[in-house]
């Protein structure tokens, strides 16, 4: 791809952020606009509601299609992301375990401890999936058994949180089944300041590995005699998705669809397989994505807020799948 | 250039070698195009990959300009070596040139930007196999001909000496099997690379290979 085209679409999809980002800010319940005269009330809204909402739309976009594209071309298979592999029920079973079982964990807390906790325990559950996974890649050749193991691991991970919900009583189960719809208005600025720069921090540490995600492309055997060491590399990817997921799934639940739709449309959109533009444009557009998505559940209703899960799932989906069926070309 | 001495090739499994082929020993130098020969499964592959660095020796060694193989770093041997597998490749936008570009990983920096020299190499490894106005085409749309002038064209834009083939004419028909040996052997003879071509098809190489390594059963090794 030409510098040229490169700075053109990533100035674009800057754009497209940027004003769903301040249409976001924009609307809900009250439009903004509407609230000039009212300064307590503007600025109530503003950075205690709709800013940490928009934020975290952006950071969590932009991580989870990181995620997906990293684990794609990892496994060389459009298949493969956060959700399908079962990171993300590794990560909603470890918080789930966390505040249903350990009694001590309060998740519905606005203090930032409560969250930190949770946090942790959702990176420790996206980890030990990936490197369940991890492991597996490393018995079998097949792309497919890995997938078809991170389908049944999705179940059996899915099981036993049923089971912990099942026992659970209704108060908690209550707060664990919000969480786990996904939302992206539980953050508040505390939260962000924190977790802002730490996914940006992971999020540039990414781009360390444009090269070796580029030889990784052809296959495992050419990489390495590319010079790349694959195995490190593994590890690298599994490190930084696990964190992200971990810590994304820690803040807004997990979040369906972003991690692995986005980079199959990114590949759609934009020909090209250099990581450096990919990885640019699926961060972009992941944040243009949960945008959107918020956006619409704003719309929608200004009674009650839709979990984002619903429309990302229901308005994705068939957008993934009109774009497939209108590719001649495959796009893994 | 590459020199194999007593070598041992095999597996190892929870620290027990499992010999596939022993006994090995050949010399080879640059300009020449080898043909290793013999039946599926009596250890090819497994003698390609030691040579390669990626499946260490048994017992002896594989030495390269004087050095262990063991002995190279991974990038200092991906300037040495490069290979090309039978697996096909493709998918995710991935272009003939991007494959050829690949071929410079070794030399470039961490965000994979090529220099404008690089492009250059590109570009002539691109127009040395012929294969120039595919350069922006999808390699899954190529034909299996096509798609191993790229994978070679990768190894020319490696820029190594020594360029190892494992079965590289599996998926071709008739004219694009003899067209790859004809291309192989010039690249010899013109630019005094060592080339390492595996076949079980002696008629095919016969004539295009200027020496032979035949492997049979029972740690048998013929050399031409």
């Amino acid at each position: 791809m030409l510098r040229s085209r490169f700075i053109l679409i990533t100035c674009s999809l800057l754009t497209l952020v940027l004003a769903l980002a301040l249409a976001d800010l924009s609307f809900g319940s009250i439009s903004l606009w509407s609230l000039q005269g009212d300064e307590v009330m503007f600025s109530t809204i503003l950075y205690d509601i709709r800013l940490p909402k928009t934020l975290t739309c952006i950071l969590a976009g932009s991580g989870l299609a990181m995620c997906g594209l990293l684990l794609q071309s990892l496994f060389r298979n459009p298949l493969a992301g956060p959700y399908v592999l079962g990171v993300s029920s590794g990560a909603s079973l470890f918080v789930a375990l966390a505040t249903m079982v350990l009694t001590s964990v309060n998740i519905s807390g606005v203090f930032f401890a409560g969250k930190a906790i949770i946090a942790v325990y959702s990176i420790a559950g996206a980890f030990f999936v990936t490197l369940i996974i991890l492991a597996i890649s490393r018995k079998t050749k097949s792309n497919v058994t890995i997938l078809l193991v991170g389908l049944m691991l999705s179940q059996i991970l899915g099981a036993a949180q049923g089971l912990i919900e099942y026992l659970s009583n209704a108060d908690k189960l209550k707060t664990f089944v919000m969480w786990s719809m996904g939302s992206v208005g539980s953050t508040t600025l505390s939260d962000l300041a924190v977790i802002g720069p730490l996914t940006a921090i992971i999020l540039l540490t990414a781009f360390f590995l444009v090269k070796p995600m580029n030889a990784i492309l052809l296959n495992e055997q050419y990489a390495r005699n590319l010079g790349i060491n694959v195995n490190r590399l593994r590890l690298q990817v599994i490190t930084i998705t696990s964190l992200l997921v971990g810590i994304i799934t820690a803040f807004c639940g997990p979040i369906a669809f972003v991690g692995i739709s986005v980079p199959i449309a990114s590949r759609l959109f934009f020909k090209t397989a250099h990581h450096l533009h990919q990885m640019v444009f699926c961060m972009l557009l992941g944040a243009s994505v949960l945008l959107a998505a918020d956006l619409i559940c704003q719309l929608i209703s200004t009674q009650f807020t839709l979990p984002v899960n619903t429309v990302t799932t229901l308005i994705g989906s068939p957008v993934v799948i009109y774009l497939l069926f209108k590719s001649k070309l495959s796009i893994g | 250039m590459i020199a194999l001495r007593n070598l041992q090739i095999g597996y190892r499994q929870r620290k027990k070698a499992i010999p596939v082929f022993s006994g090995l020993n050949a010399e080879f130098g640059a300009g020449e195009l080898v043909g290793l020969m013999g039946d599926n499964g009596v250890g090819k592959s497994t003698l390609l990959k030691t040579i390669t660095g990626t499946l260490p020796a048994l017992s002896g060694g594989v030495w390269l300009n004087g050095k262990n193989i063991g002995a190279y770093t991974a990038s200092e041997l991906a300037q040495q070596l490069s290979i090309v597998v039978t697996e096909r490749i493709g998918g995710f936008n991935l272009t003939a040139r991007d494959v050829v570009a690949s071929g410079r990983i070794p030399y470039i920096n961490v965000f994979g930007k090529l220099s404008p020299a690089d492009e250059a190499i590109v570009a002539q490894s691109l127009e040395q196999m012929g294969i120039a106005a595919l350069g922006d085409k999808a390699v899954d749309e190529l034909s299996d001909g096509q798609r191993q002038k790229v994978m070679i064209a990768k190894s020319l834009a490696q820029q190594t000496p020594v360029i190892i083939l494992d079965e590289p004419t599996a998926f071709l028909d008739y004219n694009s099997k003899h067209q790859l040996f004809r291309i192989l052997k010039a690249l010899c003879e013109e630019q005094q690379k060592l080339i390492i071509v595996s076949s079980h098809d002696l008629d095919l190489m016969k004539p295009y290979i200027h020496r032979s390594l035949t492997m049979e059963e029972g740690n048998v090794m013929r050399l031409t």
